[in-house]
């Protein structure tokens, strides 16, 4: 989902970058206030797993790929605000170094995969209310990650559509559908791999995981 | 913080097994590219690694996972120091 340079028009590339910033200038003072210095090394980690999980495409069907976001993920590990950070440097990374997305369209990859993915939080929280069970913390999660990877495309579809490039081949008419039905099941790709996850992490004991799902603002 | 280096250490497993197995085809994004008949102009900045080789490496595999390290410790590295900043105002 990451979009290259040239594929969207100047206007909604300023437009992405200014909605993004908002977002996590925002994000900044949210976690000024909570967090306290030993997320720091669970932050570093976690990034670094979505960043190799990014490389990792999956075949999905009719010679199409797919691979991890790892947006819910950051989120429930971290919570939504650093979550959304912790994405921004992964996709920093792929644009600066990689190629993998572009800088003028980086606000927008930002937007889709960084800020809706710490968003996702709140989906998690809001279905597992105050429920401890694990069979009902899989299904939040599941929900969250295909949720937010399909969000996540619609505002893809959107950018598309509305830039120039895309408007011989039909707009948003076109592009939408057509990236939604991709990442229908790009998406469930990723809800099984999230909650597989995050399941399997929240039943370990280990130190590690002692702050998981209480760093911003808890799940249970 | 040995929890944490177990933790970096799989992952580096991982990708090194991984990596021979991605998926080659299109993702979501080119693939619908593709059909609209828009094509992905070659960009004009040159990044460092563009496309996760490493010029220079001829070996295919090594290349890509020479990449996917660097990439794990530049973002490592940056999370580090993000995570510093960020949570500065609390000492502990």
């Amino acid at each position: 989902m990451h979009i290259p340079d040239g594929f969207l028009s100047i206007i909604i590339c300023v437009t992405m970058y200014v909605i993004s910033m908002g977002f996590l200038i925002w994000s900044w003072k949210k976690t000024k206030n909570v967090y306290s210095s030993s997320v720091t090394p669970m932050l570093a980690v976690s990034s670094a797993f979505v960043f190799a999980a990014q490389m990792i495409n999956f075949p999905i069907m009719l010679g199409t790929s797919g691979h991890l976001v790892g947006g819910t993920f950051l989120a429930v590990i971290l919570g939504p605000y650093a979550a959304m950070f912790s994405m921004t440097i992964v996709l920093m990374m792929q644009a600066l170094i990689f190629a993998d997305g572009g800088l003028s369209t980086f606000g927008a990859n930002v937007f889709n995969m960084a800020v809706i993915g710490g968003l996702s939080y709140f989906i998690v929280k809001l279905l597992t209310r105050k429920s401890n069970s694990n069979g009902r913390f899989f299904l939040s999660v599941f929900a969250a990650s295909w949720i937010s990877m399909l969000l996540g495309a619609l505002a893809c579809g959107l950018q598309l559509g509305f830039s120039p490039l895309f408007s011989e081949a039909g707009g948003v008419l076109a592009t939408v559908p057509s990236i939604l039905l991709w990442h229908i099941v790009i998406g469930l790709g990723e809800a099984v791999i999230t909650a597989t996850l995050l399941t399997q992490l929240k039943r370990m004991p280990s130190i590690v995981i002692s702050n998981f799902a209480n760093i911003g603002g808890g799940l249970n | 913080m040995n929890g944490y280096i177990k933790a970096l250490i799989l992952i580096l497993v991982s990708l090194a097994i991984l990596i021979p197995l991605a998926s080659s085809s299109p993702d979501g994004l080119e693939k619908v590219a593709e059909t609209l008949g828009v094509d992905e102009s070659e960009s004009s900045v040159t990044s460092l690694m563009s496309d996760y080789v490493v010029p220079g490496v001829e070996n295919e595999y090594g290349s890509t996972l020479l990449a996917g390290v660097a990439g794990v410790f530049l973002v490592l590295g940056a999370a580090l120091v993000l995570g510093k900043s960020m949570t500065k105002s609390i000492k502990q």
